[in-house]
C-alpha cells in the first residue's frame, strides 16, 4: 500500500535482493524470496518478541490502511488468494475462481474447513461482508478502500461461491486481494463499531490478537485450529510458537541495542549504520527483501517551472549523484531504484534501471538547451534573471537515511547549478503544501504494492483532482492522454503477456518522461537473534511472517 | 481531654476562615488556568494547516465519502465558534472527545497511560530524595574541600539536561554495559535508568536549596546542645538538622511533581516507554488535537493542584504567614 510522504520514517529502506546474513555484502540473488534465517528442526512453544519502530493507529488494516497495521495484519489474517515470489497468483482462502470474459465478474470457490478464531464459519457471505466493509465509507478505507474502487456488489450464489461484480475491468482485482491489506476477517468482528474492529479484529490467520497495551506491545496467540496454510507457506499445521510479543520501540538505535542484549528476538527497520555491526556479530543474522511498488522517490511537480520542462527533469535526475550516496552515507547497503517500479514488482522491466545514472556533463548540456545558460554570484545557474531554484519539502518524519540522502543530492545539484531548498516542515504542513496543494517542486514519498497498477495511482491523470477529494495521489500532475489509455488497456486483459506488453509501454513512458528521482526501493529490513529461526518475508509486500518461525531459547 | 484556652481557639476558627478564603481564591484561579489552557491549545490545534478530517483519516488518498463521513462525524463542517462551545460543554461535562488517530475516549487513553508516568514521576521523585539526603546530609558542613565537592557536584547535577543525561545513561548502562533494558515500561528494572536521567537534575536542585537551609541549621544553639549532650555526629544530623532544613527541599518537590511530568515527555521518547509525555508527542505529530487538549489539561491540571496544595501547606506549616492572613 502506501503512505505518502515518508512516515514510514525508519522503515525507509531498501536492498539488492534478500542479501542474507553474515558477511555476505553483496546480495544474493536468490529467488527465493522468503529464505528462512536459519535451519534445523523446528520446535513448537515459545514466545517471540518482535520489535518494530511505528505503533498503528488501529488493528484492522481495512480501516485507514498504513504499513504498520499490514504487519501485524499478516500474522492473524489469512487472505482469498496468495501470491508467490515470482508475482503468480495462487489459492488460499479461496480454492479456485473463474473471471467472466468481459473481466467483470469474479466467481470464487470458498474452501470448506475454515472457521474464524471467535468460531464463526467462513462462506460466501464473509466474503461478502468483507469487501463490503472496505468499501463502506463508514470504514474510513484509504487503502483496501482504494483498490476497490472498481467493485460494485457481491452476490452469495451458494455458501461456498461468492460472485464479485465489477463496474469496469480491473485485472489488477487479484493481486490487491493477496495483500493483508485485503485480508478476511470474521463478518461477526466486523458488525461490531469501527472502534472495536480497530481495537481486537478477528481473523482466521495462524495467530489471533490477545491484548493490545498502547505504546507498548500487541499480543499474539497460536490458532490451534489453524489448518489453511497457504501454498507459499513452508509448513501446514498450526504455527509453532505460542505467542508472539509485538513490541514498538520507535527509536532505531535503541531497537538494535534490545536485539543485542537479547531482549527481543527479532527487530525490524534495521537503520543503515547497524548493518555493519550486526554483520559482524555471531548472534545475529539479517533478512532483508525489497517491497514492490513505486519506490522511494521525488515527484516533479510538472504543473509549474521549472520541471514543466523534460530537459530540466532530466537534468535533475542525470545531476544527482545517488550512486555517490547510496555508497557513502548509506554503507553500500542499499541499491538503486532506477525505473518507476520496484524490481519485485510483477511486470517489473529491467531496462529502465539506467535511465537515471550520474551524468553531470549531460545534466549541463540539458540546462543549456533549456535556456538556464546565466550565472548568479553563488554559481547557480539564471534564466531571465531568475535562479533555478527547486523547493523540496521535508517532513520532520523522513528517516535519518533519506534525510541525508537528500542532502547529498542537494550538494551534487549545485554542482552542475541548480539550488535545491531542502524545507523541513511538520505533517501538517507536508498535508498543506503537498498533499492538498501543489506548492513544491519535488514531493517526497513512495508506495508500496504488489501490482504495477501503482502506475495509475502516481502518474494517472485520473488522480491529479479527483471531484470531491483534496488529496492528489498523481504528485507529479503529469496528464498524458497516451500514458491512460495504455494504463488502462492493461487492467482490460487476463492476458499476462498482453498486460506484461502494456506495462512495459507505461514503464517507458514513465521514465522517458523524467517524472520522478527515484532512489531506493523500499524494503523489509530484520535482524535475527540466534534463538530465533524459521522468520520468513512473505511475497505480496514482502514483509514478516512468523507463521513458520520458532524460537529455541 | 482539654480544650486550648477560649481565645486560641477564636483564633484557629478565623485562621481556618482565612485559608478558606485562599482555598477558594487559588481554586478559581486555578480553573481560569485551566480555561485558558484548554482555549489556547484548541485554538493552537486548530490554526494548523491541513484538514483536520485527512489528519484523522492518515492513510493515503480517501474517497470523497469517507472525507464527507469524518468530517460529518467529527462536526468539521460547523463554524469554529460552535465546535469550541460543544468542545467546552463536553469539558464541562467531563468528556474529552475520541482521539482522532487512536478512536478511542481521551479519558480512557490517559486512564492507560497515566499509570506508567506515575511510576515514572513518583520512582524520579524517591531516585531525587534518595540522592539529596545521602550527598548532601554528608557532605554539608564538613569542612571547606569536601563541602565545596559536595557543592560542586550539586550544582553540575543541576545544569545537565536531562535528555542529555538519558543518552549517556542509556549508551553506558543500557548499549555498554547491559545491565539495564534499553526499552520498555514493564518491571522495576525498566524503571531504573529513567528515573534516574529525571531524579539526578532534580536532586541537583533540591541538594543545593536542603544544603543552605542545612548549614544554617548546623550553626543554631540547639545542634551545638545536642553534640554537649553527646549525641553522635550522624545522630545530629539525621535527628536534629535534617527536621529543620526539610522545609524548602520539600516546598520545591511541589513544583518539581509539575516539572517531572512535563519531563516525561522526553525520557518516555528516549526510553521508549509507555505514558502520557510519549503519547503527547505522539498526538501532536499526528495532528490528533482531543488528545493533545486532553493530556495538555491533565499536566497543566496536575501543575494547579500541586501549587495549591503547596500553598496552602506553607500556610499551615509556618505560622508567621497565618498571622499575616488576618
Amino acid at each position: 500500500m502506501t503512505r505518502r510522504s515518508g512516515p514510514a520514517a525508519g522503515a525507509l529502506a531498501a536492498t539488492s535482493l534478500l542479501l542474507a546474513l553474515s558477511g555476505c555484502g553483496a546480495g544474493s540473488d536468490s529467488a527465493s524470496g522468503g529464505r528462512t534465517a536459519a535451519s534445523g528442526t523446528p520446535v513448537s512453544g515459545g514466545t517471540l518478541v518482535y520489535a518494530t519502530d511505528r505503533e498503528p493507529t488501529c488493528l484492522d488494516p481495512h480501516s485507514q490502511g498504513d504499513m504498520p497495521q499490514v504487519y501485524i495484519a499478516q500474522q492473524f489474517l489469512d487472505s482469498l488468494v496468495s501470491m508467490d515470489e515470482k508475482g503468480n497468483i495462487g489459492p488460499w482462502l479461496a480454492q479456485r475462481w473463474e473471471v467472466s470474459r468481459d473481466g467483470l465478474t469474479y466467481t470464487f470457490h470458498l474452501r470448506r474447513d475454515v472457521r474464524f478464531t471467535d468460531g464463526v464459519r467462513f462462506d460466501a457471505a464473509a466474503v461478502k461482508a468483507n469487501l463490503d466493509h472496505m468499501v463502506d465509507p463508514k470504514t474510513q478505507s484509504s487503502t483496501a478502500g482504494s483498490y476497490l474502487a472498481q467493485y460494485l456488489r457481491t452476490d452469495v450464489i451458494d455458501s461456498h461461491t461468492a460472485k464479485v461484480h465489477l463496474a469496469t475491468p480491473y485485472a489488477a482485482f487479484l493481486e490487491v486481494l493477496a495483500q493483508g491489506f485485503l485480508g478476511m476477517e470474521s463478518p461477526r468482528a466486523l458488525a461490531r463499531s469501527r472502534d472495536e474492529n480497530c481495537q481486537s479484529p478477528v481473523g482466521s490467520g495462524p495467530f489471533r490478537v490477545v491484548r493490545w497495551d498502547r505504546q507498548s506491545q500487541v499480543v499474539l496467540e497460536r490458532n490451534p485450529d489453524y489448518a489453511w496454510a497457504p501454498p507459499t507457506a513452508r509448513h501446514t499445521g498450526p504455527a509453532y510458537l505460542d505467542r508472539v510479543v509485538w513490541k514498538f520501540i520507535p527509536d532505531p538505535s535503541v531497537r538494535f541495542a534490545s536485539l543485542q542484549a537479547g531482549d527481543v528476538d527479532v527487530i525490524d527497520a534495521l537503520p543503515p549504520e547497524s548493518h555493519g555491526p550486526a554483520r559482524q556479530n555471531p548472534d545475529i543474522t539479517l533478512l532483508m527483501k525489497d517491497r514492490p511498488g513505486n519506490p522511494t522517490k521525488g515527484d516533479f511537480n510538472v504543473t509549474r517551472a521549472p520541471f514543466d520542462d523534460v530537459r530540466v527533469r532530466e537534468a535533475f535526475v542525470r545531476a544527482a549523484n545517488v550512486a555517490g550516496a547510496l555508497k557513502s552515507v548509506l554503507f553500500g547497503e542499499y541499491t538503486r531504484a532506477g525505473g518507476p517500479l520496484s524490481h519485485v514488482t510483477p511486470f517489473y522491466n529491467a531496462q529502465f534501471e539506467h535511465a537515471q545514472d550520474y551524468d553531470p556533463q549531460r545534466a549541463a548540456r540539458l540546462l543549456d538547451e533549456a535556456g538556464w545558460t546565466g550565472r548568479d554570484s553563488e554559481g547557480y545557474r539564471t534564466r531571465n534573471a531568475r535562479r533555478l531554484t527547486v523547493k523540496v519539502p521535508m517532513s520532520d518524519q523522513l528517516s535519518n537515511a533519506e534525510r541525508t540522502l537528500w542532502e547529498q543530492v542537494q550538494a551534487s545539484e549545485k554542482k552542475v547549478g541548480i539550488a535545491v531548498d531542502l524545507d523541513p516542515m511538520g505533517a501538517s504542513g507536508i498535508l498543506e503544501c503537498c498533499s492538498t496543494a501543489w506548492d513544491y517542486d519535488i514531493r517526497i514519498g513512495y508506495w508500496n504494492t504488489n501490482t504495477p497498477d501503482v502506475l495509475r495511482f502516481v502518474f494517472g491523470s485520473e488522480f491529479i483532482d479527483r471531484p470531491g477529494t483534496s488529496y492528489h495521489t498523481n504528485g507529479t500532475g503529469f496528464r498524458d492522454a497516451r500514458f491512460d489509455r495504455v494504463i488502462h488497456q492493461a487492467l482490460e486483459t487476463q492476458d499476462p503477456e498482453a498486460r506484461r506488453a502494456l506495462y512495459l509501454d507505461a514503464q517507458r513512458i514513465v521514465s522517458q518522461e523524467y517524472l520522478q528521482l527515484t532512489t531506493i526501493p523500499q524494503s523489509t529490513r530484520l535482524a535475527i537473534y540466534k534463538t530465533t529461526h524459521g522468520v520468513r518475508i512473505e511475497p505480496s509486500l514482502s514483509i514478516t511472517y512468523l507463521y513458520d518461525a520458532w524460537v529455541r531459547k | 481531654m482539654s480544650g486550648p484556652p477560649a481565645p486560641g481557639r477564636r483564633e484557629t476558627h478565623a485562621e481556618w476562615l482565612a485559608l478558606l478564603r485562599l482555598g477558594g481564591i487559588r481554586l478559581a484561579g486555578g480553573a481560569f488556568v485551566l480555561w485558558a489552557v484548554a482555549t489556547l491549545t484548541f485554538i493552537a490545534m486548530r490554526q494548523m494547516p491541513g484538514d483536520p478530517a485527512l489528519a484523522i483519516l492518515g492513510g493515503i488518498s480517501p474517497t470523497p465519502q469517507a472525507i464527507a463521513e469524518v468530517t460529518r462525524e467529527y462536526g468539521l463542517d460547523q463554524p469554529l465558534f460552535v465546535q469550541y462551545g460543544r468542545y467546552l460543554s463536553d469539558l464541562l461535562q467531563g468528556h474529552l472527545g475520541i482521539s482522532y488517530a487512536q478512536r478511542l475516549p481521551v479519558s480512557q487513553i490517559i486512564a492507560e497511560q497515566s499509570g506508567a508516568t506515575l511510576q515514572l514521576v513518583a520512582a524520579s521523585l524517591f531516585t531525587t530524595w534518595v540522592l539529596v539526603l545521602l550527598w548532601t546530609l554528608t557532605t554539608t558542613g564538613r569542612g571547606r574541600w569536601i563541602a565545596g565537592i559536595g557543592a560542586t557536584v550539586e550544582t553540575i547535577a543541576a545544569a545537565v539536561p536531562p535528555f542529555w543525561l538519558a543518552i549517556v545513561l542509556l549508551a553506558t548502562f543500557a548499549f555498554g554495559l547491559r545491565l539495564f533494558p534499553a526499552a520498555g515500561s514493564d518491571g522495576v528494572r525498566t524503571l531504573v535508568l529513567p528515573a534516574l536521567a529525571l531524579g539526578l537534575p532534580l536532586a541537583g536542585f533540591v541538594g543545593q536549596v536542603t544544603r543552605e537551609a542545612l548549614v544554617v541549621t548546623l550553626e543554631q544553639p540547639f545542634i551545638l546542645s545536642a553534640r554537649m549532650r553527646g549525641a553522635s555526629d550522624w545522630s545530629v544530623r539525621w535527628r536534629h538538622a535534617l527536621r529543620h532544613s526539610l522545609l524548602p527541599g520539600v516546598s520545591l518537590s511541589g513544583w518539581a511533581i509539575g516539572a517531572l511530568i512535563g519531563g516525561t515527555v522526553v525520557i518516555e521518547v528516549i526510553f521508549s516507554r509507555k505514558g502520557l509525555g510519549r503519547q503527547l508527542y505522539q498526538a501532536v505529530q499526528s495532528q490528533d488535537a482531543p488528545l493533545v487538549i486532553g493530556i495538555t489539561l491533565v499536566i497543566a491540571t496536575s501543575y494547579v493542584i500541586a501549587n495549591i496544595l503547596v500553598d496552602l501547606l506553607y500556610h499551615i506549616i509556618d505560622p508567621r504567614l497565618r498571622k499575616d492572613d488576618q
